[in-house]
């Protein structure tokens, strides 16, 4: 597949304004997207997911690295490298309150010096795509927040660019409006080919609507892998054991040394197998005090636990986290 | 060029939109410069000295239009950095591949033209009411006044600079106007060195142009040449800084900062 966008060793540092020390926001971030992907950027809160969406979009000048899109560089040919990527970076604030739908639509493709009149079919064509076109005369301040939101990722569409960036799209959305959301999102992939890429707390989002996560901690990548393929990756490690009785403080300890990712409640072991042979050590833990195994379960993860897991183990791993 | 074109049309029209909505400021506006036109045309005879009353009117009338529009291009490309800031849409527009500083002169453009239009228009209707013509050589003072224009247009660029940096300049903009002021009404012969600075040797030249009647072959090419060397300079000066100020936001993360 072609890469459309390549990040590549991109690192940025900040002064804090008080104290003047140096904080790594991001440190030797690299990955690529590609062509016609739902690509998801995922990072809890300061982990350097801001700070790479903008760079990617010009936005932010980073301290090394780079960013290419479409072959042009994000920081010094950033006017030629805006030509093939659009964001919605502030949702709903992206667009402008006290103008209508169809006024704001126009705005913005004027600003990228877009004739009006020339794209007044496309217009009526994304306000269909939308569910909008009953409400283009109206100012975007009376619509709900799930329909402001859809104008602002329209007016983004209508740059007709090869990657669309969107930060947090779903995020104060109701249930149903969020689900619209995923729908269209699927659909400007399908239909149109776009790339799109979302940064997002929202795992079910994440796992329903991206093909591809790259997940931010600590400034640095800890994983970069297909969805299905993470969610395989714990699912097929997970185990939850059912024993009779409770376990003895002396196997409690041995589990602690052995599984840093385990969890017990009343009869109810569950452990992450890192390598083959751990779970032969779990049986010989139980084993040891005569403990009897009712049952041995493969557990089901969802995304958010993978998340969960990836972003704790990299914790543990690297207690320096740098913060933005 | 033509996407410069488009670009210019797209923000007249959200100007002029914007200015409908808000229609209670825009009619506050009007009726304002009106009675100010209306003021100036009928007070002057009261105030000023009676044998130069046609002088007087003309000259208040023009320096006052002049200061208007020297004031609006210096603090509007600020205001709307602090705006679009404030409103969330400023990153957004700087995803434009045509580049902010063209999107903010679309913006002046628009802001020109539209007030061009309101002004032009309340000055002949105050005309009207008072009974008092201005009469003067308009195709001798536009162009002076379209080419001090540029000039100002370079500080209106440093100080949009100034506003992406810091953000908070409301009071840095209000100051400038008294000194904006203090540059429109002393005379080059009395300080000759202002020469220097911005809008002095054009509202100099349209004041000899109002006062003793000067026509485009009384001026000399050492007037048209500093006239001209000014405003290229500041304009420069202004769109180097402001692109400088860019980068400098860009590389410190300052652009969402409000």
């Amino acid at each position: 597949m072609e890469k459309i966008i390549q990040v590549k060793d991109l690192s940025k540092t900040y002064k804090k304004k008080k104290t003047k020390e140096i904080v790594k926001a991001v440190d030797s971030v690299s990955f690529d997207v590609y062509r016609g992907e739902i690509l998801g950027l995922l990072g809890p809160n300061g982990a350097g997911k801001t700070t790479t969406i903008k760079s990617i979009c010009g936005l932010l000048v980073p301290n090394g690295g780079s960013v290419h899109i479409n072959g042009y560089d994000s920081n010094k040919q950033r006017l030629k490298a805006l030509n093939y990527i659009s964001a919605v970076l502030e949702g709903n604030r992206n667009i402008y309150w006290r103008l209508t739908v169809r006024e704001n639509l126009e705005y913005f493709a004027g600003n990228r010096g877009v004739n009006r009149r020339h794209i007044q079919d496309k217009i009526d064509e994304l306000l269909a795509f939308f569910d909008l076109k009953k409400k283009e005369t109206e100012l975007v301040s009376s619509l709900s927040r799930g329909m402001q939101q859809k104008l602002a990722i329209a007016v983004a569409l209508l740059a007709d660019t090869d990657v669309l960036l969107l930060d947090e799209p779903t995020l104060g959305l109701d249930v149903e409006t969020s689900y619209e959301v995923r729908d269209l999102l699927k659909k400007i992939v399908e239909q149109q080919g776009k790339t799109i890429i979302i940064s997002s707390h929202d795992m079910p989002v994440v796992q329903d609507v991206c093909d591809r996560t790259v997940i931010i901690n600590g400034g640095k990548v800890v994983a970069d892998e297909k969805v299905e393929d993470l969610i395989k990756l714990f699912d097929t490690r997970a185990y939850s054991f059912t024993i009779e009785g409770q376990l003895s403080e002396k196997q409690t300890r041995l589990i602690q040394n052995h599984f840093p990712i385990f969890d017990v409640q009343d009869n109810q072991v569950q452990i992450t197998v890192e390598k083959e042979n751990d779970l032969y050590t779990m049986m010989d833990i139980l084993k040891s005090d005569q403990t009897k195994i009712e049952k041995i379960d493969r557990t089901t993860v969802d995304f958010e636990q993978v998340f969960m897991q990836l972003i704790q183990k990299e914790g543990q791993d690297d207690p320096a986290v740098a913060s933005h | 060029m033509i996407q410069l074109w488009h670009l210019i049309n797209a923000n007249l029209r959200k100007e002029y939109i914007e200015l409908k909505r808000y229609y209670p400021n825009t009619i506050t506006m009007i009726v304002q410069f009106y009675f100010i036109f209306l003021a100036m045309l009928l007070g002057i005879h009261v105030v000023g000295d009676p044998q130069q009353i046609d002088t007087n009117v003309q000259y208040v009338i023009v320096n006052y239009v002049i200061w208007f529009f020297m004031l609006t291009i210096m603090q509007d490309l600020g205001y709307v950095i602090l705006f679009e800031a404030q409103r969330g849409t400023l990153e957004q527009l700087f995803m434009s591949p045509l580049g902010m500083w063209r999107i903010l002169l679309a913006r002046i453009i628009a802001n020109l033209v539209i007030y061009g239009v309101i002004v032009s228009v309340l000055l002949v209707l105050s005309m009207a009411t008072a009974g008092e013509w201005l009469v003067f050589r308009i195709d001798v003072v536009l162009p002076i006044f379209l080419i001090s224009i540029l000039g100002m247009l370079g500080i209106g660029f440093m100080l949009a600079g100034l506003a992406i940096i810091f953000k908070q300049i409301q009071s840095v903009l209000n100051v400038l106007q008294f000194i904006l002021m203090g540059l429109a009404f002393v005379p080059l012969s009395v300080a000759p060195y202002l020469i220097f600075a911005p809008l002095v040797k054009g509202i100099d030249m349209v004041r000899h142009v109002m006062i003793h009647g000067y026509t485009w072959l009384d001026f000399s090419f050492w007037d048209y040449s500093a006239l001209i060397l000014n405003s290229a300079f500041y304009l420069v000066l202004g769109v180097v800084i402001y692109l400088k100020s860019e980068k400098v936001a860009m590389e410190k993360g300052l652009l969402s900062q409000y």
